[in-house]
């Protein structure tokens, strides 16, 4: 981890202390430290060019515009997508999904239809679904998975038929760190069903590379603040033909062409999905996050993910009292939720705390997997690239005295 | 004993404690003597809405004084919970209804019960002062 190991330094937070205690932060599965780059790029829009986008005919809102727009182009890139217009900004993954669920089901659902989840979707790519199910009179089946916490390909092949409209998949669990086999699910889905291929990539586009062409799927998913740049923006990809034909679920400024007092004509792609004053200085920043990550390069940062998780397992497996929900596949995020017989995870994670330990407890918006699991809650531990087998290792030792303490 | 009078001698008390690993430790005792609690009052009617873990918190009248009672599945809240509990309790209705004391303040604890929802702790408080408005008014 040689050339990782400097990169602390850019991150600001990592000079403080928490309980007189080094911090050792493992909630990046939660929200990503941000780089002195990232809070730059802010400060530089609000310091010297601030204006709001589009329309504005002087020098500030051009500038403004130019490098909010400029943004679109980098996610064009980082994501291989074919036309920077397929970029949407959005407030977050979550009201990604809201938008994609309430515009899918109007313009392409009818009643009866099936949507094609996993038991281990984050709330947000369920309840938006829930919504509309009702709304539309539409069916949410959920693939199974299995007590390795993969997913059950059989029970893929038995959900998904000609009724199956939309399949809508993590690429990454937040809770076990599995990484479904996109490909290989993607290729039944298309070979059994005509459904439209959904990419949650709340987790996965942090760490990996994600290439929307190669994966041939239809839309992606996800949020700027887990990827090292500000709260408040995310992305929603999709190919153009299926976003022309959408029509969009909020109106106001900025998504109009022409407006009357009977009707209003829709901007083009993207602007239409994009009403109000969109969050440009935070999509500025997040411009800033995708370039400092791939300045190290995305398969460095996938590299080192997987030094990290194989660490991990290695010094997590002979923890004494300790049930880890972590995949065995070949390949995962390092990302590790756990729970101590008899000890509350609130209770470990205060305690962590006290060592500056910084760490998740509760249902991590996977509450119906937790129900199947019989568990209330867990404490996750997730790594990204700036902690190192250091932090693991802080991380391990407070855990073991946090348990004895707990008795 | 006055609530605040108590408050003050829990403030000394874990102020005692140098940092918050103690200051746990010691709630974590308090939790574990607090073993009183019926089992078939542990539902939701007497759960304290927005704290992470589950919270409960019985009032009960005695002498024209409320006492509490209080449980919690995790250790740590719960020592919390009995320290809140004890200071409330013995007390009369008006003497909780007017006392102006910010617990969560005081006490520096507010992490334990709030980081689920932020209103965890204060919905505690409100469900204790909303006991002793009513006993009053009644």
């Amino acid at each position: 981890m040689k050339e990782f190991e400097n990169i602390k330094k850019d991150f600001p937070i990592f000079t403080r202390e928490v309980n007189s205690k080094k911090l050792t932060y493992l909630d990046s599965g939660a929200t990503a430290q941000k780089p002195q780059s990232v809070i730059d790029a802010m400060n530089n829009v609000y310091m010297n060019t601030n204006a709001n986008v589009h329309r504005g005919t002087y020098v500030l809102s051009a500038e403004t515009t130019q490098l909010y727009e400029g943004v679109r182009n980098k996610c064009k890139r980082f994501l291989n997508a074919f036309h920077s217009d397929e970029i949407i900004f959005t407030k977050g993954a979550t009201e990604g999904f809201n938008f994609l669920a309430n515009s899918i089901s109007k313009k392409f659902l009818k009643p009866g239809d099936e949507i094609l989840l996993t038991e281990i979707e984050h709330h947000a790519n369920i309840i938006p679904w829930q919504m509309v199910a009702k709304q539309h009179q539409l069916e949410i089946q959920y693939i199974t998975v299995n007590d390795d916490f993969s997913v059950d390909m059989d029970d893929l092949k038995n959900k998904v038929s000609n009724k199956t409209k939309i399949v809508s998949i993590t690429g990454e669990s937040n809770l076990s760190g599995l990484l479904p086999d996109i490909k290989t699910i993607r290729n039944i889905v298309k070979e059994n069903s005509d459904a439209l291929f959904i990419l949650d990539g709340a987790q996965l586009v942090p760490h990996r590379k994600v290439d929307v062409q190669e994966l041939g799927i239809d839309f992606v998913v996800f949020s700027g603040h887990k990827l090292l740049g500000p709260t408040g923006i995310g992305v929603v990809w999709g190919k153009l033909d299926l976003l022309n034909e959408l029509d969009p679920v909020s109106g106001g400024g900025d998504m109009i062409e022409e407006v009357y007092f009977d009707r209003a004509t829709w901007a083009p792609v993207p602007h239409k999905f994009e009403a109000g004053t969109p969050p440009y200085v935070e999509a500025i920043g997040l411009g800033a996050a995708i370039d400092y990550l791939e300045n190290i390069t995305m398969e460095k940062v996938s590299d080192h993910s997987d030094k990290l998780r194989a660490y991990a397992q290695n010094i997590f497996s002979d923890l004494d009292r300790v049930n880890v929900i972590h995949t065995n596949e070949e390949f995962a995020g390092c990302t590790f939720s756990m729970h101590v017989d008899g000890i509350h995870a609130t209770d470990i994670s205060l305690m962590l705390d006290t060592y500056g330990v910084a760490v998740r407890a509760g249902h991590h918006c996977v509450q119906p997997f937790h129900r199947k699991l019989g568990i209330d809650a867990t404490f996750r531990a997730t790594g990204y690239i700036y902690n190192d087998e250091n932090d693991l290792d802080v991380f391990k030792d407070a855990l073991v005295s946090s348990i004895e303490m707990l008795g | 004993m006055g609530i605040e009078s108590k408050v003050e001698a829990y403030k000394k008390m874990l102020s005692l404690f140098p940092n918050a690993q103690e200051k746990y430790q010691y709630l974590i005792e308090q939790a574990k003597d607090n073993t009183n609690f019926p089992e078939e009052l542990r539902n939701d009617n007497f759960k304290v809405s927005g704290c992470q873990s589950q919270v409960w918190l019985i009032p009960e009248e005695k002498d024209e004084k409320v006492y509490f009672m209080s449980d919690s599945d995790a250790l740590i809240a719960k020592g919390l919970v009995t320290l809140i509990a004890s200071i409330y309790s013995d007390e009369t209705p008006e003497d909780i209804v007017n006392s102006k004391i910010d617990l969560m303040e005081e006490f520096e604890l507010g992490v334990i019960l709030s980081p689920a929802r932020r209103n965890g702790a204060f919905n505690m408080l409100k469900m204790i002062k909303d006991y002793a408005t009513k006993l009053k008014s009644d």
